[in-house]
């Protein structure tokens, strides 16, 4: 267990790995003594303060009832994906004589109404540009916010707040009316062009406030040196915000794949229909189709529960920043 | 200073053709980095609310703006049942209407999802393997809010549901119900789900703001022989209490936001007869299900906005 990699810590000096790695963590040779330091304690003592003691066995146990009770409804969704329709009436938490199947992945792959293979493909083609266009333009729009005054600049700072404190159902009925007028409702690039228009609000602030911890020194060189504010942009700015960038990319994607309510509004074909709009479908009238739910919940989330523990890092360092910041 | 000094200062300013060139090329970069992203902001945030502060005012005949009819929007919506039930708010039975439904959810959600993170912040600071722990409580915030709907959905069911087989077990049989479908209960139900998965929120807020304490405090505190209350109260509260502003501010408008757990569990009618609906699920039948009635969508979209719109400038300020 590494609890150096704690993204809140910083790291203890001694595990440095830029240090040990270039050799100036070693003593030189004149410094080597001549016999192996002794042991400070014997065995018997250093087990004793390896061993942890009764009241902070206790807060484990606590502390990993907690977790795991944290996570019991998320196996039960997983439990229920896999196994038939009346095995998971009878309770998923019976073991004896369970039955393992992908037929409920199956069904909802090929799902009648809206099948989730054409649903997963539909998240992505909005997610990807919706992403990646709000980080460019979030960044070129963050600089000028961090660097420069300008005319309306308070102005616009307010707006991005208050924006960032509406909820997505004020602006639903304007954007409802755009869209069918310019004729891109119920397309990928409205809804695109929608989840941009919102995310750029907390992307600029929180790019901002990353950029106000950068210091000029380095602009203000490559100013004197002739470069154009474009060019500082380019090598100077977007390549030292890529840690602040990486975490806006891994918010926003989770944010943009999760969205129910925007898709719910603008999507309204059934074979433009995203993953997380098919789930609510498949229900069906009368007997809950479990299974059927499980696995077309289980495949959607599976997509940024992936990014959030290989990116985990960035995930939180960016949840903590744009809202504390 | 006569205005002859004043010029002479102004002239002895630098070159004069230059310092109009650099503003002239200033200006043209501003403009470049920033019309793009500003114009999507304008027109797909900040138009959209504009319309609908305006839009609040006048009459609709479905999607297009009729005459100017002054607060009539709001008072109709005001004294809509749907929205505020004054009998049922008496009697403390549901439905009592979304605005007080949400302000239940508020008043509950907010302060336990509160004090659980803070609990399981302290609870985790210190143990091997505390990011597995963390990670593990914060992977419901990860999910898509449908799917933790669908979840409760599950786990509340009579028969396959987890939650009423623990029922079984410690002897509340005859508890055992379809709590989501149950108008009296179901909404607390609800809040517990919106409970589970904000904790992980808030303990993540609140781990990062005890990792930043000093250890040595702690430590002479326990030479002094401060217990652990002692300790919390005296030297871990005051340096978390920032953080619990943002987390209740976060919390409050994560609530009044609420809507796709409210729609997994009950439609976009809220539940029967509406039972647990929330503003979120009042504006989305108000503006998109038949009847379309675009003046209360925007009425209470801006009730919305006007109960976390203070909130948000007080986080701006301290930030």
């Amino acid at each position: 267990m590494s609890d150096s990699d704690d993204p809140f810590e910083p790291r203890r000096p001694g595990t440095d790995p830029e240090r040990e790695s270039d050799g100036r963590g070693y003593l030189s040779v004149d410094e080597i003594p001549e016999t192996a330091p002794a042991r400070e304690l014997d065995w018997a003592t250093r087990l004793a303060n390896a061993t942890p003691s009764l009241p902070r066995l206790l807060k484990y146990a606590i502390a990993i009832t907690v977790a795991v009770l944290w996570i019991v409804p998320f196996l039960g969704l997983f439990m229920a994906s896999l196994r038939p329709l009346n095995e998971i009436i009878q309770g998923w938490w019976h073991l004896e004589g369970m039955t393992l199947t992908l037929e409920n992945y199956q069904q909802a792959w090929t799902y009648r109404t809206a099948p989730m293979r054409r649903a997963l493909i539909n998240t992505l083609i909005v997610t990807v540009p919706a992403v990646l266009v709000v980080m460019l333009l979030g960044a070129m729009a963050a600089y000028p916010f961090a660097r420069f005054e300008f005319p309306l600049k308070t102005t616009l700072f307010f707006l991005i707040l208050l924006v960032m404190a509406a909820p997505p159902e004020l602006v639903a009925m304007g954007n409802y009316n755009t869209l069918r007028e310019v004729g891109l409702f119920d397309t990928y690039m409205g809804l695109i062009l929608v989840h941009i228009g919102w995310g750029l609000g907390w992307v600029v602030l929180f790019l901002r406030n990353y950029l106000l911890g950068i210091p000029k020194e380095l602009e203000e060189a490559a100013r004197i040196d002739g470069a154009s504010r474009y060019q500082i942009f380019r090598t100077i700015i977007l390549p030292l915000s890529t840690p602040a960038l990486v975490s806006v990319a891994v918010i926003q994607f989770t944010w943009v794949w999760n969205a129910f309510f925007f898709p719910l509004v603008f999507m309204r074909s059934p074979e433009l229909y995203l993953a997380p709009q098919v789930l609510p479908l498949m229900r069906g009238r009368i007997q809950v189709e479990w299974g059927l739910v499980a696995a077309g919940s289980v495949m959607t989330m599976i997509v940024p529960v992936l990014l959030f523990l290989t990116l985990e890092r960035y995930y939180k360092q960016g949840m903590v920043a744009a809202v504390t910041d | 200073m006569s205005l002859r000094d004043y010029v002479d200062a102004l002239d002895a300013d630098a070159t004069p053709g230059l310092s109009v060139e650099i503003d002239r090329e200033k200006a043209v970069a501003l403009a470049v980095f920033l019309i793009p992203g500003m114009t999507l902001f304008g027109i797909f945030s900040v138009g959209p609310i504009v319309y609908s502060a305006v839009g609040s005012f006048f009459s609709w005949d479905a999607f297009s703006m009729q005459q100017f009819t002054g607060l009539e929007n709001w008072i109709r919506t005001f004294r809509d049942p749907l929205i505020i039930n004054w009998e049922n708010l008496r009697r403390w039975r549901f439905p009592m209407g979304a605005l007080a439904q949400n302000l239940l959810w508020v008043v509950l959600h907010v302060p336990i999802s509160t004090v659980l993170g803070l609990a399981m912040a302290l609870l985790f600071a210190d143990l091997r393997g505390r990011r597995i722990l963390r990670s593990m409580v914060f992977l419901g915030f990860t999910v898509p809010t449908i799917v933790i709907g669908l979840v409760l959905l599950f786990i509340y069911d009579p028969q396959a549901g987890v939650f009423n087989e623990l029922l079984r077990v410690i002897g509340m049989e005859h508890q055992v119900r379809n709590w989501t479908q149950s108008p009296q209960v179901a909404i607390y139900a609800l809040i517990a789900g919106g409970i589970w998965v904000q904790t992980g929120f808030n303990m993540l807020l609140y781990s990062s703001a005890l990792a930043a304490i000093d250890p040595s405090l702690i430590e002479s505190a326990k030479i002094d022989g401060a217990g652990p209350y002692r300790r919390f109260r005296d030297i871990i509260w005051p340096l978390v209490r920032p953080v619990t502003a943002v987390v209740v501010i976060m919390g409050i408008i994560w609530v009044l936001r609420v809507f796709d757990i409210v729609y997994a569990a009950g439609g976009s009618a809220g539940g029967p007869n509406h039972a647990y609906s929330v503003l979120g699920i009042e504006v989305y039948r108000a503006a998109f299900e038949p009847p379309i009635d675009y003046g209360k969508a925007m009425v209470v979209a801006l009730v919305q906005l006007v109960i976390v719109a203070p909130l948000a400038a007080y986080i701006a300020r301290m930030g």
